[in-house]
């Protein structure tokens, strides 16, 4: 699942991969380091404090002034050659300690901006080259080296660390550390991907790099990605009586391990197996960069010291200008753009709610309540039916106890989290929430009444945000007091799973509104696109016309099992069907209905669903669609295709149609419509768009997103084809939604 | 008496769990949720904040071994801010009234003037205990340092260590006068003559009234209905007392075999309070501050006392209490328009009924001469008691003020009293008043 990769990718990341900074033009020749020096570049040895506090040791703080958090850019790396030099002429030295401006703060890795741009595989083979032979350096100082960090350690960062003797972390929440440059489409390509495995062993190591997963303080010790645990206070005054041999600090070892499984040719192919056969189910093939690190850490242990360098480099080099590790980087940026929404324009933050009423304990309600609860807020969570109360708590208890299980919480911390949902009969008592999410029945009268009734209790600047995925928020908004708090909160099922949250502007939505809406969907670890207020917003008015389209090749007599296999090559997470079975046939078809009403005959929904059958074929949640599925509970039973799908199939025009013409027609008519979206500035913009597109629809990554898919087959050719597909004969025949094809959209924005 | 310049202090409102059978549907409860479940929702009810509040006060008999100061942990759970502080209380059986009088107490003292008041037992988590002979082996153990030593320790071991103690079982037994509470029941049977046919009718009774009163929403009113913590999914809300007996009968009853005292005794398992799990929360505060909240209360507390008494006749506490508080508040028995006294054992209550009435029994236990009254059955007890619903020892205290507060809008009357009888030989009352415009 790549979607749930790039969903993890932002959020470990959170505050590491700092890019505030604009990157300026490169220079003409690259620096003697094979980095590109910025314009704004601070005067030599400003980005690297040497101090002495006592004889014999040396302390290197990394503290850029041109950075807010500092990475390894061209002026850093341009300083540490310099102080390496100085370090290894001085004979007097017994310990040094590499450590950040303070103890939650120590290096951001790698320049991701500059990974974007470049475009020269030679380029980067020469900076990988380069940074290798400085951290050779660090790795052959005569003194002893400590690491001391603490912070978000990511990727360039850590690795800089293992070419230290020993790695203190500091013992704190906010300590992260790992190697998650697999998540961007490249690898550890400054000796992660060989100091890795020979710290920790081939397993730990392709676990660490494979998933990029950034691990918390403990679960890095116990595996050796560190050597020793410290306390912030303590971080400076431990790592100096380390560095000066006055405290022991084993570094960690794996003992005979280390012979009987990374140097044991036969484990190692069975590791290589199992661990090509996980790559395989998650990337599909479509993604190089997990292969190329499998590749170089498999065979790590046994390189020759001489080549490490070279190896990364070769593969760093074809990846990071490689059009996945663009398209993920891509991705990256506009996920961490939409985390600005969550902050007023003069910077500040607003506080997170401690008080929330969620109505509506059906799965949508019961998934947001159970969200808000984990995120330590205080969920009243309102229902009629003491029942679907009793089921939605059940679940989140359920949820809480994997969570406990998996000891992603502590026993106090999963009792807090059971304490945080409360469920209530009715509306009483929410007097104290900040924010009210209804997640009740659509329709406009009964979301109005809940809305009404809340407004009465709470306070008048309490948002109201309605989780609709197809009633106008402007209209939910019209009568009630201060309709400016009353904003769109779209969450996507299940809720837990889904990282994208449209939050939706009615005509009278404030600022305010929109940013607290979004800072809570942030708390909540998701990704906040905020869009206009039409029919559908963004992603269902997207994936309207693709499972629509769908549909008719499938009544036009195409294999249900073969346009799923085809969108999934393509890189869907899921074929059309078994989307349509997942969502349910009544929901996609009362959101189909949605969109006909809004936007007329381009929309019209073609009646294949509604000839399927009654109340008891309605997708997964009955059992049957146009898969059958197993029972609840049944773990072991798989999925097949119904047997008597033929008897819906009442056309055979699309059942010889080639693989090409399948995939195009269920991706333009997406493409279409995003065109649209775009002219009517349904969401800010493309690279808006296309974030909308992977984290919502689950849209190929590694084609960065619906948009960035046409322009980079060319909008000219899209258009070509679009128009093509408009001609046909089915097309034409259709009569309604035949110009979900019109290329003219398209070919509008080739002009802008 | 009270001072008249006293403050009058109200009880401003109250909720409580449904009282359901141990090692039923709360099974898998803590009392640290259940006691926060209910005080969260009291105070989501009422629009308190948790940072208003002078203290929390619980009363619980067996706190679970890991929470040593229940109350701070329920304030905690139920998301009141660190800055309030919480105290557990303990008067065995009358523990939940304990932290109602404490924070009256408090209040009178101008310490404060608003306090969450908890009631709070789960008898379902009442642990088996290793007993001494176990532990004193296992002591033995870590100080064996030699070899031989240890083997000389293991072979000391008996299968017979193993024995576990109820907890129970043994709190339920008085140490002074070596009776569990069903034998001093017992011996108010032949103090009083009572028969086994008094006990079963009053019981049935008992079972008839609280089924009448569910079943005409009576108890919606106090009742929260609770999603308890459970191994497997919930179905539903829990909202009913689960030990009312819709067709209770005498017959039945009388079939049973006397459980305390064989073959003559009287006091069965069905003529007894059963073992429950259950929370009550009660916001206790003045006539002022409530108004000040915007709060209706439900009854002014007019009086309270406490009294002791001979431990093997601990049934006759509700006796002693009452004529204290009755004179505190100025009032007779006769003024009271409902009586809740706590059904432990029907013959107790049946006991109690008497010596109220008796003039012997004020003479020569009183210090009166006369009888303080015959108690009206109507007035007893109107909703059932104890026997039906069921006797959360910690929690009893709460649900006993709750009901009788609820009863004086709920029957329209105007004077209560709720009086119980503790193990260990003592009585706790409390006399409850009507304030006018109070919430049908």
């Amino acid at each position: 699942m790549e979607e749930s990769n790039m969903q993890e990718a932002p959020q470990s990341e959170e505050t590491v991969l700092i890019t505030e900074q604009e990157l300026s033009e490169f220079e003409a020749t690259p620096s003697a380091i094979g980095f590109p020096m910025p314009d704004d570049a601070p005067d030599p040895g400003t980005c690297i404090r040497v101090e002495r506090p006592e004889s014999g040791l040396a302390v290197v703080t990394f503290d850029s002034p041109h950075r807010s958090f500092p990475i390894f850019d061209a002026p850093l790396l341009r300083d540490l050659d310099t102080v390496l030099t100085e370090l290894e002429n001085d004979v007097t030295l017994k310990g040094i300690v590499f450590t950040g401006r303070h103890p939650g703060q120590f290096l951001a890795g790698a320049d991701v901006e500059a990974i974007q741009e470049i475009t020269d595989p030679l380029l980067v083979e020469q900076a990988v080259i380069a940074v290798h032979a400085l951290f050779d350096r660090v790795e052959r100082l005569k003194p002893r080296t400590v690491a001391a960090v603490g912070g978000p350690v990511p990727g360039g960062a850590f690795e800089f660390s293992m070419a230290c003797d020993r790695i203190l972390l500091v013992d704190d929440k906010s300590s992260r550390i790992g190697l998650p440059e697999t998540m961007l489409g490249i690898l550890p390509g400054w000796g992660g991907s060989h100091r890795l495995p020979r710290r920790i062993g081939i397993p730990g190591a392709l676990d660490c790099i494979l998933t990029g997963r950034m691990l918390p303080a403990k679960p890095a010790k116990k595996r050796g990605l560190v050597d020793r645990l410290v306390h912030a206070e303590d971080l400076a005054r431990v790592a100096s009586d380390i560095a000066m041999g006055r405290k022991n600090c084993r570094r960690f070892s794996r003992g005979i391990w280390k012979w009987l499984i990374d140097r044991n040719p036969l484990a190692t192919s069975v590791i290589r197996s199992k661990a090509l056969a996980g790559v395989d189910s998650k990337a599909n093939g479509k993604y190089p960069a997990p292969y190329a690190a499998l590749d170089l850490v498999l065979s790590a242990p046994g390189a020759v010291r001489s080549t490490w360098a070279a190896r990364e480099a070769k593969a760093i080099g074809t990846l990071a200008t490689g059009r996945v590790c663009k398209s993920l980087v891509g991705i990256f940026f506009a996920s961490e753009a939409a985390k600005k929404l969550g902050k007023r324009a003069d910077g500040s933050e607003p506080a997170r709610p401690e008080h929330a009423t969620v109505v509506g304990a059906g799965v949508m309600g019961a998934g947001i309540a159970s969200s808000l609860a984990l995120a330590r807020v205080n969920v009243r969570l309102g229902d009629l039916s003491s029942k679907a109360l009793a089921t939605a708590i059940s679940s989140h208890r359920k949820e809480v106890e994997k969570r406990r299980r998996r000891k992603r919480l502590q026993p106090h911390a999963a009792n807090a989290a059971i304490d945080h949902l409360v469920g209530v009969e009715g509306l009483l008592g929410m007097a104290r929430s900040e924010i009210a999410i209804e997640a009740v029945a659509e329709v406009l009268h009964v979301k109005a009444s809940v809305f009404g009734e809340l407004a009465e209790q709470l306070a008048d600047d309490a948002i109201l945000a309605t989780n609709t995925s197809s009633l106008s928020v402007t209209a939910i908004a019209k009568d009630l007091p201060h309709p400016e708090r009353v904003v769109g909160m779209h969450f996507f099922n299940p809720v837990k799973a889904m990282p994208l949250v449209e939050v939706v502007r009615g005509e009278e939505t404030s600022d305010e509104t929109i940013t607290r809406t979004c800072a809570l969907a942030i708390a909540l670890g998701k990704t906040p696109v905020v869009t206009r207020d039409v029919p559908g917003f963004l992603v269902n008015r997207i994936l309207g016309p693709y499972l629509d389209e769908a549909v008719r090749l499938f009544v036009g007599g195409a294999d249900v099992e073969r346009v799923d296999s085809l969108m999934l090559n393509f890189g869907m997470p899921m074929g059309p069907f078994v989307l349509l079975d997942e969502v349910g046939f009544d929901i996609a078809q009362h959101a189909a209905a949605s969109l006909h009403a809004g936007y007329g005959d381009r929309m019209e929904p073609c009646p294949g669903l509604s000839g399927m059958g009654d109340d008891r074929r309605l997708g997964r949640k009955t059992g049957k669609g146009f898969y059958d599925h197993p029972k609840p509970g049944d773990r072991k039973g798989k999925r097949t295709v119904a047997q008597d799908l033929a008897n819906f199939q009442t056309e055979s025009w699309a059942s010889s149609l080639p693989d090409a013409e399948i995939t195009d027609r269920l991706v333009y008519a997406m493409v279409g419509e995003a065109a649209r979206c775009l002219e009517e500035k349904v969401v800010k913009d493309e690279s808006t768009l296309d974030l909308a597109s992977v984290f919502g629809t689950g849209f190929a990554p590694f084609r960065g997103g619906l948009w960035s898919h046409a322009q980079r087959i060319g909008l000219e050719a899209v258009c070509a084809r679009m128009a093509e597909l408009h001609s046909r004969e089915d097309v034409h025949a259709r009569g309604g939604g035949a110009d979900r094809f019109d290329p003219a959209p398209v070919a509008a924005r080739m002009t802008e | 008496m009270i001072a008249p310049s006293a403050p009058s202090i109200v009880i401003a409102a109250g909720l409580r769990s449904p009282w359901i059978k141990a090692g039923g549907q709360f099974r898998g409860e803590d009392a640290g949720h259940l006691g926060a479940a209910v005080t969260r929702e009291l105070l989501a009810r009422t629009g308190v904040r948790g940072e208003q509040l002078d203290e929390v006060i619980t009363g619980s008999v067996g706190p679970p071994h890991d929470q040593a100061n229940l109350s701070r942990v329920v304030a905690l759970r139920a998301g009141i801010p660190q800055e309030v502080p919480a105290r557990t209380v303990a008067r065995n059986c009358a523990s939940g009234i304990e932290a109602v009088t404490q924070a009256v107490t408090e209040i009178r003292a101008g310490n404060g003037s608003l306090y969450m008041c908890l009631g709070v037992e789960v008898m379902s988590a009442y642990p088996l205990i290793m007993g001494r002979k176990l532990t004193g082996f296992f002591e033995r153990m870590m100080k064996a340092r030699s070899l031989l030593a240890r083997l000389s320790t293991l072979a000391s071991f008996r299968p017979s260590m193993l024995a576990p103690r109820v907890a129970l079982l043994e709190g339920l037994r008085d140490p002074i006068s070596n009776l569990l509470m069903g034998q001093t029941a017992e011996v108010l049977v032949r103090d009083f003559g009572l028969t086994r046919e008094d006990c079963d009718t009053y019981a049935t009774e008992s079972h008839h009234r609280a089924r009448l009163s569910r079943d005409r929403g009576r108890f919606e009113r106090e009742i929260l209905p609770m999603a308890p913590l459970s191994r497997k999914p919930i179905m539903d809300l829990v909202r009913h007392d689960d030990g009312i007996r819709d067709d209770q009968t005498v017959e039945a009853l009388m079939r049973m075999r006397p459980y305390f005292e064989k073959p003559d005794g009287v006091v069965t398992i069905g003529n007894s309070c059963g073992i429950t799990d259950g929370a009550c929360a009660l916001l206790i505060t003045t006539e002022e501050k409530a108004s000040e909240l915007g709060l209706q209360p439900l009854a002014r507390i007019r009086s309270y006392a406490w009294a002791g008494l001979d431990p093997s006749r601990m049934g006759l506490g509700p006796v002693f209490s009452s004529k204290l508080a009755l004179e505190q508040a100025g009032c007779t028995l006769e003024d009271m328009d409902v009586i809740e006294i706590n059904e432990a054992f029907a013959a107790q209550v049946l006991a109690c009924k008497q010596a109220f009435a008796s003039d012997k029994f004020a003479r020569e236990h009183l210090g009166q001469d006369e009888a303080m009254g015959e108690i009206d059955s109507v007035k007893l007890n109107p909703n059932g008691g104890a026997v039906a619903l069921g006797h959360p020892v910690g929690a009893t205290g709460g649900r006993l003020l709750l009901t009788a507060a609820h009863e004086l809008a709920a029957g329209d009357h105007n004077l209560a009293l709720a009086t119980l009888c503790i193990g260990g030989g003592q009585g706790g009352a409390v006399v409850l008043e009507r304030i006018n415009g109070s919430a049908a």
